[in-house]
């Protein structure tokens, strides 16, 4: 079946805000610390703080410093690209495009994703040149897969936190509050499991929490995360993702509708 | 140029509502469109003018489908801007001017290239698109530039490039000569005048008044929201009075002559300004029979009484229609 013209032209813009994505990284050099140095120090701190405990707790300074960089690129990244549409003023011929503004997030998404994968590696390179011996890991392949799994869970729930930078010019108040709640309540750093019992059905809400533990689950033996298992982790993983993306569809038609309502496009 | 309109409003009405005070429980509204009734032609160069605040911008907004009314209808190329805003985008342009709207980082040519390809300008001719435009512009030479090294003229350029780049029916002017030097002003003037040869309609708002003299057919004149006249210059003149406009000046008048001057055949008295010890009263003269030895004649014993005359400008127009609606 050959794709219609509609959907050629949504592929076309997911494509050229991706390459936009890229350009701007390229260009602004203040990216280069999240993306490139963060990770760096995160993984040398990170290893310093694990090395005497252990091999497998080498994994554990691979994933604590490999999420600190990646949540931050991603998810935060996200947002923010939206963000500075408005600062930019940009969010309004972006907006009078026949495009639904939801394809040109997805293509910043995809960029964040890949760049934030990029500081997860930069992570384990480090930890593991800093360990000097080959990381020992449980799976390596589910291990891989579902790094990058992690990164598409995070970014889930970055496209909905974009909808949120539309919808309003104080999305990225709300999201600096919550920044460091959901970094801590989704198990970014340590596992879920070490919060408080009744935080958990919080954590439950986002992907991400289903997507580390899985990780956790996959990459470390004898480790002892949420009671159910890494099965169901993968499973309410994907479920959540899912339902995230759904949301981010419905959300961004609806906050579409409501910005042109409201007339608040061109505030910052 | 056909008659069809391409535009037509209908008791067009807008209200923006804003929160405030510590709990964002109070709310105040404005009434930035008040029932504006508008018809624009195809092919036509259209012009809006207003004071600041009048609702130019948001009328603009609604027609280029990025604010909803809050009642009334609008239907522009024949889409309703509510229900069909996606199939209409592709088919009109929109130019607001400013420095902002642009992604500074990158150069003109990458800019020109993400919205091409948001707009779906067809990939085998998008870079020659692409080329044309900023040739029309005259970017040529700065299109691998970044953005934030371009001045605010040269910003103007490529917001302008920008309208244009998928080749619209129908392009909204935001006052798109702002902040160009007079020669760029001028060229931005005669692109104006190509793209209309070219079958585009033009919808422009403005305040430089000799800009919409120049190019519009029609203009319509917005005030508080209301549109207060609308018709070709000429008959704007009509509206207020006259296609001459006389300036009388002197040490202060009497009552008496005053009367005098209303009462002389064709004549409005359009309104008095002090300019320190001198009082002038400008005329607006419906007539070509009134002379100025008459107007003399009814003022006489002024020995220093100064009488001049000029068209009814736009200017002149403009700001009869807007004192009146203000009065």
């Amino acid at each position: 079946m050959r794709p219609t013209l509609a959907s050629r032209n949504r592929s076309r813009s997911l494509f050229a805000s991706l390459r936009l994505a890229i350009l701007s990284f390229v260009a602004d050099p203040q990216w280069l610390v999240p993306s490139m140095i963060a990770p760096v120090i995160f993984g040398l701190v990170s290893f310093e703080l694990f090395k005497g405990s252990g091999p497998w707790f080498v994994l554990y300074a691979i994933l604590g410093a490999g999420m600190m960089s990646m949540w931050g690129q991603t998810l935060y990244g996200s947002g923010w690209a939206t963000g500075q549409d408005r600062e930019l003023g940009t969010l309004e011929p972006t907006l009078s495009a026949p495009t639904p503004y939801l394809y040109v997030v997805l293509g910043r998404v995809i960029w964040n994703t890949v760049s934030g994968l990029l500081g997860g590696a930069i992570v384990f390179v480090v930890v593991a040149l800093s360990y000097g011996r080959p990381v020992p890991l449980q799976d390596p392949l589910s291990f891989v897969l579902l790094f990058a799994f992690v990164m598409v869970s995070l970014a889930s729930v970055g496209i909905v936190f974009s909808a949120a930078y539309v919808y309003t010019r104080y999305a990225g108040f709300v999201q600096n509050i919550g920044e460091f709640a959901f970094y801590v309540g989704t198990g970014c750093m340590f596992p879920v499991v070490l919060l408080p019992f009744w935080s958990n059905p919080i954590s439950l809400v986002f992907p991400p929490t289903w997507a580390l533990d899985a990780l956790r689950y996959a990459a470390i033996p004898g480790y002892q995360g949420l009671p159910w298992g890494f099965g169901w982790d993968l499973v309410g993983a994907v479920a959540t993702t899912c339902v995230y993306l759904a949301i981010a569809g419905t959300v961004f038609v609806r906050v579409e509708r409501h910005v042109l309502e409201v007339g608040n496009l061109s505030d910052y | 140029m056909s008659n069809s309109p391409v535009i037509t409003t209908h008791d067009l009405r807008r209200v923006f509502e804003a929160r405030k005070g510590f709990l964002f429980n109070e709310v105040v509204r404005t009434e930035a469109l008040r029932g504006v009734d508008l018809e624009v032609a195809r092919g036509e160069i259209f012009g809006l003018l207003g004071p600041n605040g009048a609702g130019k911008t948001t009328l603009t907004k609604i027609l280029s489908t990025l604010l909803l009314p809050t009642s009334g209808t609008a239907h522009v190329l024949g889409f309703d801007v509510m229900k069909d805003a996606l199939k209409l985008r592709p088919r009109i342009g929109l130019v607001l001017g400013g420095e902002r709207g642009l992604y500074n980082r990158v150069s003109a040519r990458e800019n020109l290239r993400y919205f091409a390809d948001l707009f779906g300008v067809p990939i085998e001719s998008r870079d020659r698109r692409i080329a044309d435009v900023l040739e029309r512009v005259d970017l040529t030479e700065a299109a691998d530039r970044r953005v934030e090294e371009f001045s605010r003229g040269m910003k103007q350029k490529l917001h302008l490039a920008r309208g244009i780049l998928h080749e619209p029916e129908m392009l909204f002017l935001d006052e798109p000569t702002i902040g160009l030097d007079p020669k760029s002003a001028r060229e931005t003037r005669k692109l104006i005048r190509g793209l209309v040869a070219d079958g585009v309609t033009i919808f422009l708002t403005t305040h430089y008044m000799f800009e919409a003299e120049e190019l519009c057919q029609r203009i319509a004149v917005l005030s508080k929201g209301r549109i207060v006249a609308r018709d070709t210059i000429q008959g704007l003149r009509r509206l207020v009075g006259g296609d001459r406009t006389i300036e009388v000046e002197a040490y202060g008048f009497e009552d008496a002559e005053v009367d005098r001057l209303k009462r002389l055949p064709g004549v409005t008295l359009a309104n008095a300004e002090e300019f320190g010890p001198r009082l002038r009263y400008t005329l607006r003269v419906r007539t070509a029979e009134l002379t100025h030895e008459a107007i003399r004649e009814a003022l006489r014993g002024h020995d220093e009484l100064t009488v001049r005359e000029r068209r009814t400008g736009l200017e002149d127009i403009y700001l009869d229609l807007v004192e009146e609606e203000a009065q």
